[in-house]
């Protein structure tokens, strides 16, 4: 079953073209993640899909059906900010969402306790910090124990403690099961907690599917010798090499992710007669692989 | 519809500004009518000016309904602001969005409103009522019902001016500035309704046709003109130079401009970004 199915999407702001025949799939129990750099588009497709923003053309589906308020109650969902009532407390708010989500009032400690807002949760939301406030609001999107959660930039505003905890969260919510939808302009972020990718640029859909086969890395290898002339042809017939280059004194070299071994290259450039002088794997920078993905 | 009047009661029971105003609208409808009250026991009875005056008190029973009705008219602005900042804090907060995704259909949402704009008319009309009981009594006359019609034309006027703080509301969703239009408006319109008066009497003088009082047929005087105070003596006179008061017609008007709200409201909210 696919959780929400979204077929050329498309929403025009006067001449700006804000999305642009976006279709995708979220597959039950998958972590997807809606990357792009900011202003690409994922907050106004995410406010599509939960009623709040009208689609210019296209369509899309809650749960393999036609979308409705009873299946967005069946949601957690955390978009851009954090909305509640300034005068009323963290409790107070969370009994209304609760009324209308039509969920248990029970629940709210329980969410209330996972985002560590017990010790303030009869203070006015008008009193918190910009932390505390997100941390509500994922809380929110926790009660009830919905089977999916939409979560827009849920580590906004959060020291590197709390996103640590967040992710961590989320992790744990995966692996209970739930289908969980998180946008968010970092790709560590998506790599570190995702199964899934749509990458956003200006409104277009770039690429979507599996994380592994997306922001799959190769492995770079480094190497030098002596001679690097005969080195360089000589490397040229190892096996399972993908490409290589010369560059600032170095050859490198590319493999297929996580099967370049150190040992093996050594033993092929000795047999060849090269004895390395440098030998080293080179982590490719996430900038530069988003940087090569969105532009 | 129970339930989501309990969420929006959620949401205002704790809200000082809703206590405040409704304390101070409830405080202002005694105030208001006791001020009239005791100008006619204590001036007005005992000056020259009584000649003009009708030769009864309007606070007595039978009167007492259309005297508080008209007199209590004029603060009905209260209740309409305090919807109006009920309504857009929704959007300033942004809690509109969050109802929606959080899973009311925008319909719920716009339908609480207006049925809010309704709850606050029939519960303005009530605090009317009790006050016109205990005005009635406290003039020493015994109980009667004649002129309650007056107090219908209360909640009409009552429900005009809340679905229209409520269309305001959606339509310019920022507190301050809706306030700022809806008062503007009601004196434009209170210019624009002399206006059409004036032009009212010239066409009956002139003409044989009696269009009757044209700046009733405004929306927010649709619903003001169907209150006067009791006063037979002065109208009387005046009676031959007044276009004539089609008050069924008026009453028209009113319900159409009441469906015009409803339905400009929902479909602001039904078909817009929020």
């Amino acid at each position: 079953m696919a959780i929400l199915t979204i077929e050329k999407i498309s929403k025009n702001y006067g001449p700006v073209k804000a999305l642009q025949e976006v279709s995708f799939e979220v597959p039950q129990g998958s972590v997807f993640g809606i990357l792009g750099p900011n202003g690409s588009g994922k907050t106004t497709l995410l406010g599509i899909v939960m009623d709040v923003l009208k689609s210019t053309a296209g369509s899309f589906k809650l749960f393999d059906e036609l979308p409705g308020a009873h299946h967005r109650r069946r949601i957690g969902t955390l978009l851009e900010t954090p909305n509640f009532y300034h005068y009323l407390s963290a409790v107070q708010n969370l009994k209304i969402t609760a009324a209308i989500k039509q969920t248990d009032e029970a629940d709210i400690l329980r969410v209330l306790e996972l985002v560590d807002l017990l010790p303030r949760k009869d203070s006015p939301f008008s009193t918190y910090s910009l932390g505390m406030k997100q941390r509500l609001a994922i809380a929110a999107a926790l009660l009830g124990d919905p089977e999916v959660l939409v979560l827009d930039e849920p580590t906004n505003g959060l020291d590197p403690v709390g996103i640590a905890e967040i992710r961590e969260l989320i992790r744990k919510l995966a692996a209970e099961g739930k289908t969980i939808i998180m946008a968010s302009h970092m790709l560590d972020e998506v790599e570190k907690v995702c199964t899934h990718v749509a990458i956003l640029k200006f409104g277009k859909l770039i690429t979507s599917g599996e994380v592994a086969e997306i922001l799959i890395h190769d492995d770079v290898v480094e190497i030098a010798a002596a001679n690097m002339e005969s080195l360089f042809t000589a490397v040229q017939q190892m096996p399972g090499l993908k490409g290589l280059q010369e560059k600032n004194g170095v050859i490198q070299l590319y493999f297929v992710y996580d099967t370049a071994r150190l040992d093996e290259i050594n033993r092929f450039c000795f047999e060849k007669g090269h004895t390395l002088s440098l030998l080293q794997q080179k982590k490719k920078s996430l900038e530069t692989k988003f940087l090569e993905l969105t532009h | 519809m129970w339930q989501l009047l309990k969420i929006e009661w959620m949401k205002m029971k704790s809200y000082k500004v809703f206590i405040i105003l409704s304390l101070f609208f409830i405080l202002g409808i005694f105030t208001a009518n006791y001020i009239v009250y005791s100008v006619f026991a204590n001036v007005v009875s005992k000056s020259d000016a009584k000649m003009l005056i009708p030769d009864f008190n309007p606070y007595d029973f039978n009167y007492v309904w259309q005297t508080i009705s008209y007199t209590s008219g004029f603060i009905l602005i209260m209740p309409a602001m305090l919807l109006i900042i009920l309504v857009t804090n929704e959007f300033a907060y942004r809690t509109n969005r969050q109802n929606i995704i959080n899973g009311w259909s925008r319909k719920d949402f716009i339908h609480v409103k207006l049925m809010l704009a309704l709850v606050f008319a029939l519960v303005s009309t009530l605090i009317v009522i009790v006050a016109g009981f205990i005005f009635g009594w406290a003039s020493g006359t015994s109980v009667a019902f004649n002129g309650f019609t007056h107090v219908l034309y209360f909640f009409l006027k009552t429900l005009s001016y809340n679905l229209l703080a409520v269309l305001m509301s959606v339509l310019i969703k920022r507190t301050g500035f809706a306030i700022g239009v809806y008062f503007v408006y009601m004196g434009a319109e209170n210019i624009i309704s002399q206006m059409l008066d004036v032009f009212s009497l010239k066409l009956k003088k002139e003409t044989s046709f009696d269009p009757g009082s044209m700046g009733d047929y405004l929306p927010m005087n649709a619903a003001d003109g169907l209150l006067s105070f009791p006063n037979n003596s002065i109208k009387k006179l005046a009676a031959s130079s007044l276009p004539t008061n089609y008050t069924s017609l008026v009453i028209g008007f009113a319900l159409a401009y009441l469906l015009l709200y409803v339905w400009m409201s929902r479909r602001t909210v039904i078909k817009k970004d929020l």
